[in-house]
């Protein structure tokens, strides 16, 4: 406000410049017109912010529309007991447990893949790697983010499909050998170490060979026992929980690795420095200090990282065999599962024709579920990350 | 614990790091590579003499002559063929009938697997379909194809432990003794000459139309479909973003309004791009009815939903990262919050704007789960501009779900779903690098 009435100032006082052609000095009315014209253009950026950001209740309120007939004519109590899905059996049933379990333990198996991989990367980048190692980085993470789900399901579908059912078990027995090793020689050395450590000056040396030695032998044959385990595992079909797992881990990687990034960056340097000063190593301070820190950042990326898994539609419909019954045991991921996404996407084609029925009604009610739950996690992860930003003062 | 240990485990952690991210990108390489080499086996490839007859016959491309001869020629290395085939059956014809027998099935199989090798018999009567009427088209088709007239395959299901043994057996053995026996000897020998085997670049892939559902030609409409998609949703999805994103950086104070708004910005991002899908059915084309049926402006009007919320954060991220001294600068010369806007922060925040929108444009690209109640069909012809409005059309992220998972003959056409991924990949691969190395330029400008 202050910038027009220094100018009506000295409007009044300087009425010569007003008789140039275009005057730097505006007159009332021009300053009253302007004042009005920028009221309005901020109002139509007003409405225009709205209507877009108000799309939500749109998707709410028509999802919602559509999903709530089918609670009126079914009840709720099939929908969400049952286990038996036959939408164009007749009676139809629409009992949604397996499906609603399929999603449950494929997002459960991303979430085991995507969250020790990317929390491991993510503080490998933000403490461990140099700056320009991490240039060279970000665009892999970035790469991996934009390769469209569809091209994943492709690659699930068509090349590890087929790996799995043909050379199953020994593909499970490589990825665990490869898994497990690097693990099991830190923990005999760590361990060896720890042994030695109680005995004498003297025979500490010998004592730290013979420990090594003994608890190596020992994770060997671990190794190659479960090894031989897995490698007998016969896979019926390559179109299960677990390679839709895998690969909705790689795709929810590049989430929680930039938010969990973001979040132990945000720890700030000062706290570092702090345990650096106590004499901690990078572990120590990282795994001590760091990480109990942005511990909320984490989570909130692990909320996101679930989010993905949960949302992806094309991955899962191609390649989870879409079977619509809890695996044999319920932890088997070797079985084919459905998802709610897959459920929709595929019923859809034949449920339009029939629009206003149960059959396209319960695919609504699905969806609806699916809004409310990512809203709902949506707002945890988001009231998380206020928070922690809170605590750190930032 | 001792020193030397700490230091072990703090470089074992270290280790671990590096190895999640060697995972990962190890990861990446793993799924970019068959999709990149086979995908590119869609455009360069060893193509037959019948795939250079169905260049000239349907698309009239070619030298017509030297067609002509590599046809004289192949046709002349077939020619033993079809004359031992035509030998062995007048030599059934004077067995007696009990002997006969055995030969009728084992014949009809030989000549379906050397019809699908050779094309239809000259002379015979030209079949209705397109892909009967012409053999394999490509060399690692046309092998394959080959080994099918040489054996015979049966799975082995006696051993009920165990699951299905393939056991191949040589196709000879069922014509031991007869006049067909040197046939299969003679085709083992002569597949190249018949097939007349030669490297080609077939460019032509991503602007043909396909003949007999993507058995012949190439991927013409599904492209054209996602270019017309991927424009549609950013025609719709730039202006409002951009708006949106000046509003609340530049004129929106802090408050609770501006905090609802931003919630639901970041609603809109989580909601699970098939939900989208939904909507779009029920409200662009159940509720406001706007076309009769599926549409390319449905589709990309849900598309545009989708990648607003991106839209909006890299504008709001761009028109942030503009220095403020610009700002107060514009504000001290007189210029109002308006002509700021337009003069100095949006031209300084352009390339960062242009960033977020070439992602996003990836994103739209890429997207099925929208489209396929707004906007795809599996088989389409190219559509004209003045169609889009009310006209459906393939697309590429739906038709490769279509042709791998729908398609009568999977296994035939693999290397067109391997070209589309290829081509889909490449595109959106090429939108992030110009982003990734325009980010780049900005931030060398903002530093120096």
């Amino acid at each position: 406000m202050l910038p027009h009435s220094k100018i009506k100032i000295q409007n009044s006082m300087t009425p010569p410049l007003q008789s140039s052609k275009r005057s730097l000095v505006m007159n009332a009315s021009t300053s009253r017109l302007r004042r009005l014209g920028g009221l309005l253009g901020q109002g139509f950026l007003f409405s225009v912010t709205s209507l877009s950001t108000l799309t939500v209740f749109f998707i709410f309120y028509f999802i919602a529309k559509d999903a709530f007939p089918f609670f009126k004519l079914e009840g709720f109590r099939e929908f969400f007991t049952s286990t038996r899905w036959y939408p164009s059996g007749d009676p139809a049933e629409f009992g949604t447990m397996a499906i609603f379990f399929g999603t449950g333990i494929v997002t459960l198996g991303a979430v085991a893949v995507s969250v020790p991989l990317g929390v491991s990367a993510a503080v490998c980048l933000s403490d461990v790697l140099p700056f320009n190692a991490r240039q060279i980085v970000k665009p892999v993470i970035e790469i991996l983010a934009a390769i469209p789900s569809v091209a994943y399901g492709f690659f699930a579908l068509v090349v590890f499909a087929p790996l799995l059912q043909n050379h199953g078990g020994a593909v499970l027995a490589a990825g665990a050998c490869l898994m497990m090793a690097p693990l099991l020689v830190l923990l005999v050395v760590v361990a060896s170490d720890l042994i030695a450590d109680r005995c004498s000056d003297l025979m500490r040396r010998k004592a730290r060979w013979v420990a090594g030695l003994v608890l190596g032998a020992a994770a060997f044959t671990l190794m190659t026992y479960i090894g031989r385990q897995l490698g007998a595992i016969e896979i019926a079909s390559g179109a299960n929980a677990l390679n839709v797992s895998i690969i909705l881990g790689i795709m929810a990687l590049p989430t929680v690795v930039s938010v969990s990034e973001d979040a132990l960056q945000a720890a700030g340097r000062d706290l570092r420095e702090g345990s650096y000063a106590l004499g901690a190593t990078r572990a120590e301070t990282i795994l001590k200090t760091v990480i109990p820190a942005s511990l909320s950042g984490i989570l909130a990326a692990v909320i996101l990282g679930v989010m993905r898994a949960i949302g992806e539609t094309m991955v899962v419909w191609m390649a989870s065999g879409n079977a619509a019954r809890i695996p044999g045991p319920w932890y088997n991921v070797l079985e084919p599962v459905r998802t709610l996404t897959a459920t929709i996407a595929g019923d859809m084609g034949e449920a339009d024709h029939v629009t206003g029925s149960s059959r396209f009604h319960v695919l609504f009610a699905m969806a609806f579920c699916l809004l409310a739950f990512s809203f709902v996690m949506n707002l945890v992860s988001e009231g998380i990350v206020r928070r922690s930003r809170k605590k750190l003062g930032k | 614990m001792r020193l030397k240990t700490r230091r072990l485990l703090d470089r074992a952690f270290s280790g671990m790091g590096l190895i999640a991210i060697g995972v990962m990108a190890l990861a990446l390489v793993v799924i970019l590579t068959p999709i990149i080499s086979k995908g590119t086996g869609a455009f360069v490839f060893r193509s037959t003499i019948e795939h250079r007859k169905v260049m000239s016959d349907h698309w009239g491309r070619g030298n017509a002559d030297r067609v002509e001869k590599a046809k004289g020629q192949a046709a002349a290395a077939r020619k033993p063929v079809y004359d031992l085939l035509s030998a062995f059956e007048s030599e059934l014809d004077t067995m007696p009938r009990a002997e006969r027998k055995p030969y009728k099935k084992p014949l009809r199989d030989l000549q379906k697997a050397l019809q699908n090798l050779l094309g239809p018999a000259p002379g015979a009567r030209t079949p209705v379909l397109i892909r009967q009427q012409y053999g394999a088209t490509r060399w690692d088709r046309a092998k394959i194809k080959l080994d099918e007239v040489l054996y015979t395959e049966e799975w082995d299901y006696s051993n009920p432990e165990v699951l299905g043994v393939l056991v191949k057996t040589p196709r000879v053995e069922q014509f031991c003794g007869t006049k067909l026996e040197p046939l299969f000897a003679y085709v083992e020998e002569n597949s190249k000459p018949m097939m007349q085997p030669r490297w080609t670049f077939y460019w032509q892939f991503l602007f043909d139309t396909s003949k007999d559902s993507h058995i012949f030609g190439g991927i013409g409409p599904e492209v054209l479909g996602t270019v017309y998609l991927t424009l549609g949703a950013m025609i719709f999805a730039i202006p409002m973003g951009v708006i949106a994103a000046i509003y609340l950086c530049e004129y929106a104070r802090e408050g609770r309004v501006i905090s609802f708004l931003r919630i639901c910005i970041s609603t809109l991002a989580g909601v699970p791009s098939i939900v989208f899908g939904l909507f779009g059915l029920a409200f662009f084309l159940n509720t406001i009815h706007i076309s009769d049926s599926k549409s390319v402006l449905a589709g990309a009007l849900t598309l545009s939903l989708l990648i607003l919320p991106t839209v909006i954060r890299a504008s709001e991220e761009a028109i942030l990262a503009v220095p403020r001294t610009y700002k107060e600068a514009a504000l001290s010369l007189g210029a109002g919050r308006w002509h700021t806007v337009m003069t100095v922060i949006l031209p300084a925040a352009l390339p960062g704007i242009l960033t977020g929108i070439v992602i996003s444009m990836g994103r739209a690209a890429g997207e099925t789960a929208p489209i396929i109640f707004t906007a795809a069909v599996s088989v389409g012809r190219p559509l004209l501009p003045s169609q889009v409005l009310s006209n459906p059309t393939p697309a590429l992220p739906w038709n490769i779900y279509n042709l791998c998972t729908e398609h009568e003959a999977v296994d035939e056409i693999r290397h067109v779903q391997f070209g589309m991924v290829f081509t889909l990949v490449a595109v959106v691969l090429l939108l992030n690098v110009v982003a990734i190395i325009m980010r780049a330029k900005i931030s060398k400008k903002l530093r120096g």
